[in-house]
């Protein structure tokens, strides 16, 4: 288990004014920049493919808005809105 | 020559497909010691060879940061598997080969087992395993594990790398960028040193680097270990400096380097114009509107189809039961031991036996809904309302299982991959009303709410499941809080089960459930019997036998009374017969006496039957309360009397410990109406009634029933799913604790009210 004492992630300052993970709709794309938050909740995502550049894509919202679903690496994987949140972005067209 | 294998890999990787085509169905179930992983093994033979294989858990990486990574180290690490077994989704090879970056610094012999290569087919890859073997350093054996397409090969190339072993070294290495290379090299140097057997250098550096606290932890052991130590410390904080980053998420980042690399070696991704059925099945079964009334359905048939199926070997259950018991009475003396046998033990398990067809079928359309990837999605649309009680979405399964039993309930927690999760959910699955409470609630509620029996019920129902989000709300805030992991969920694409690993799933989970009925509630079982049966001889005040003398006199007094007054009647309307047409007998005057006379008869019987019946269920009760099980009755009735129970519901509720459903039979061995009584029976109800339980109390009795400590067989699966004493513990005092607040809060208030009106 992650030492507790290991500080909590916060976006590099040319990140913090960057548009989320949260902000796309069904169907937009987007390029991770940088994740934020707890040490567990990044390494977490890192592991799972959602490493600073690679493409994101929203898919859908659950039936009750939340949670997220994401096509990443080209597999589908889905995450709670809070945890978008963290997620600095760069907009794909 | 024998040796041991291990299959790794991601979660929905097909890992297990893989583990039962390889042993068949030579394999045992079990658990990780001190954890509820599931831990699978087996055996197959090959070219004279014995060779044991371990299904590892399915995990992402071998970061350690749940049970099943930690488990999966572990076992790599310690018992030193002779080959790993990695099998990779070709159709997601990715993020699969995460994992096997991980696995090769780890330096045992691998063959990678590329699975689904029809599904990377359909999706237009093409991938190239000659040269994937060459840059991941071990063979490559494509395979489809649904049809064992590939699994000759797999054993074959098993078998070569195990002969290889002593000849080749691993020569493979992920390389990381330069400036982490430096650092590594400064961290083995020291641990080469050391001389650490078992370790390989390069592994215990990277993980020392990611700052991983158990590799720490057995540095710091070492006598040089404070030296290697401040080595590792020097270098993070240059990695740190350097990367602007943690050293794990430099680390992870330069693996998914690693892996685009090969990737484009690799695969070949040709544009091919499938559709993709997984897809369009998500887009009604996840539909804004559609997708929760769906789950709500399949929920529902969920149900309908494991009680209505289920109920159809019931019977037979039943009488299987009864025909043993009977079997043996007829075979044994009549003794205690006879007793023991036939209505303890025999009687006791029977009586939960009946439920093994509902657990079953529950347990096999689990399967169905794992297996073809359907939960996942049951997790994405229920867990923005779980998430309020601080739960994963998956856990609305289990706890809409409660409603059924809560042991396979508590037992199918282990869907949840997180401890925290399991435990919570666990704790408050009791709460939800099982099947068994449901007796209860109908032969109380119809006893004394006959008019409104059936909102009663359902109020039960409701209770129960407001209970169990407070709860939750209250363990998430207080007893849990804090150990909530992140929620990121894979949604793998759907997939047709086969019927071989639905049977397998539903027959490992159901002989936990017979494992369980062979031990617990057999004990229990007969428990409740001797508590029931001693002391043998009891002395009653009464003297039954006589009064019983009385009520038979008196009505055979009353019979002869009867037959003088007919024989009276039968003389005086012969001698003013005069038809010669139509004998007396004949006459309508004659038939109309005498189904008057026979009319009268029966009445009179029927009276005499009711009133020995009443008799016989005060003797019982009289008995039972001289019974050791009457006696703890009486004890404890001073603690539930501020609840309106006598010392029936008292003895009733200590029962119900063993089984819910044991609650009736109990009120019908209180009543005298015999063990075999159902909630219809109107004897136990007519003796509720005149027992001077107030509705007041019948209702507060309910709440109690559905509320209190949950039945033996639930608390061993507490005790099992959550594997410490203290949460089984906690459990109890809390259902305990809360349910005689409540029924108490109603006994209270209740009068109140009833005082008003």
């Amino acid at each position: 288990m992650l030492n507790s004492k290991i500080p909590r992630h916060k976006l590099s300052k040319e990140n913090q004014s960057a548009d989320r993970l949260s902000d796309l709709q069904p169907g937009e794309k987007g390029r991770i920049l940088e994740i934020g938050g707890s040490e567990q909740f990044r390494l977490r995502l890192i592991e799972m493919g959602l490493t600073n550049n690679a493409e994101v894509c929203v898919d859908k919202f659950a039936p009750l808005r939340d949670p997220v679903e994401l096509i990443v690496r080209g597999y589908h994987i889905s995450i709670r809105g809070i945890d978008a949140q963290k997620i600095a972005i760069e907009r794909l067209s | 020559m024998n040796y041991s294998i291990a299959i790794a890999g991601n979660p929905n990787c097909g890992k297990t497909t893989i583990f039962n085509a390889l042993t068949g169905a030579r394999q045992h179930v079990g658990n990780w010691p001190g954890v509820t992983v599931e831990r699978k093994s087996g055996k197959y033979k090959y070219s004279n060879d014995k060779i044991d294989v371990i299904d590892l858990p399915g995990t992402y990486s071998l970061s350690a940061f749940s049970a099943e990574e930690t488990i999966t180290r572990q076992f790599l690490i310690d018992d030193k598997p002779d080959v790993v077994i990695n099998v990779l989704d070709a159709s997601n090879l990715e993020r699969n080969l995460f994992l096997t970056t991980q696995l090769i610094e780890l330096g045992r012999p691998m063959v990678i087992v590329l699975n689904m290569m029809d599904m990377a087919d359909e999706k237009g890859l093409e991938i190239d395993t000659n040269t994937l073997a060459t840059l991941l350093g071990a063979p490559v054996v494509p395979v489809v594990g649904r049809n064992s397409e590939g699994i000759d090969l797999l054993k074959e190339k098993i078998l070569r790398v195990v002969s290889e072993i002593s000849e080749k070294s691993r020569a493979i290495k992920i390389s990381y960028p330069r400036d982490i290379e430096t650092e590594i090299e400064k961290v083995s140097a020291l641990l080469a040193q050391d001389n650490l057997s078992g370790f390989s250098p390069r592994w215990t550096s990277v993980k020392l680097l990611e700052s991983d606290k158990e590799t720490r932890d057995d540095i710091r052991a070492l006598d040089s270990g404070q030296a290697i130590l401040n080595q590792v410390n020097t270098s993070v904080k240059r990695i740190e400096l350097l990367f602007k980053d943690t050293g794990r998420a430099v680390l992870a980042h330069a693996r998914y380097g690693f892996i685009q690399g090969a990737i484009r070696e690799c695969v070949v991704e040709k544009i091919v114009d499938s559709v993709d059925y997984s897809r369009r099945i998500d887009r009604v079964l996840t539909h804004r509107w559609m997708g929760l009334p769906i789950f709500g359905l399949f929920m529902w048939l969920m149900f309908k189809i494991t009680y209505d199926v289920g109920a159809i070997p019931m019977d037979l259950i039943d009488s299987g039961v009864a025909g043993l018991m009977n079997f043996f009475s007829r075979l044994l003396p009549d003794s205690m031991f006879a007793s023991l046998v036939v209505d303890g033990a025999i009687g006791g398990v029977g009586a939960i036996a009946v439920f093994l067809p509902n657990i079953f079928i529950l347990f096999f359309i689990i399967a169905i809904l794992e297996d073809t990837g359907y939960m996942a999605r049951v997790a994405f649309i229920m867990d923005r309302i779980m998430h309020n009680i601080g739960l994963h979405g998956k856990a609305f399964i289990p706890m809409i299982m409660g409603f059924g039993c809560n042991v396979p309930a508590i037992m199918g927690t282990r869907i949840l991959e997180s401890r925290r999760d399991r435990i919570l959910t666990v704790l408050i699955n009791p709460f939800m009303s099982c099947s068994a409470r449901l007796p209860v609630y109908v032969l109380v509620g119809g006893a004394f709410f006959p008019k409104h029996a059936a909102s009663i019920i359902f109020s039960m129902y409701v209770l129960g499941i407001v209970v169990a989000i407070a709860s939750g709300k209250l363990f998430s805030k207080t007893i849990l809080k804090g150990m909530s992991k992140p929620f990121v969920l894979e949604l793998p694409p759907y997939q047709r089960p086969t019927l071989r690993s639905l049977m397998l799933h539903t027959w490992e989970r159901g002989y936990l459930f017979i494992q369980k009925m062979g031990t617990v509630i057999l004990v229990g079982s007969i428990l409740v019997w001797a508590l029931g049966y001693f002391p043998t001889k009891v002395e009653v005040e009464r003297d039954y036998n006589s009064e019983r003398n009385v009520i038979t006199a008196h009505y055979s007094q009353e019979m002869d009374v009867l037959t003088e007054k007919y024989d009276a009647s039968i003389l005086k309307s012969s001698t003013a017969y005069h038809s010669v047409m139509v004998p007396y007998e004949k006459s309508e005057r004659y038939q109309e006496l005498f189904t008057q006379f026979n009319d009268l008869k029966q009445e009179n019987s029927e009276l005499e039957t009711a009133e020995l019946y009443a008799l016989r269920q005060q003797e019982v009760g009289d008995i039972t309360e001289q019974k050791w099980i009457g006696k703890i009755g009486k004890i404890f009735e001073p603690i539930v009397a501020p609840l309106g129970f006598s010392w029936r519901e008292s003895v009733a509720l200590i029962t119900g410990f063993v089984a819910k459903e044991i609650v009736v039979s109990t009120y019908g061995v209180l009543f005298g109406v015999g063990e075999d009584v159902d909630e219809g029976s109107q004897g136990v109800i007519s003796g509720l009634r005149s027992s001077g339980m107030t509705p007041l109390a019948a209702l507060s009795f309910m709440v109690f029933t559905l509320l209190y400590t949950p039945c033996l067989a639930t608390v061993a699966a507490i005790k099992r799913e959550t594997g410490t004493w203290s949460y089984t513990i906690f459990s109890i005092v809390y259902s305990l604790g809360l349910a005689y607040s409540l029924a108490f809060g109603i006994q209270y208030f209740g009068g109140l009210f009833q005082w008003l009106s």
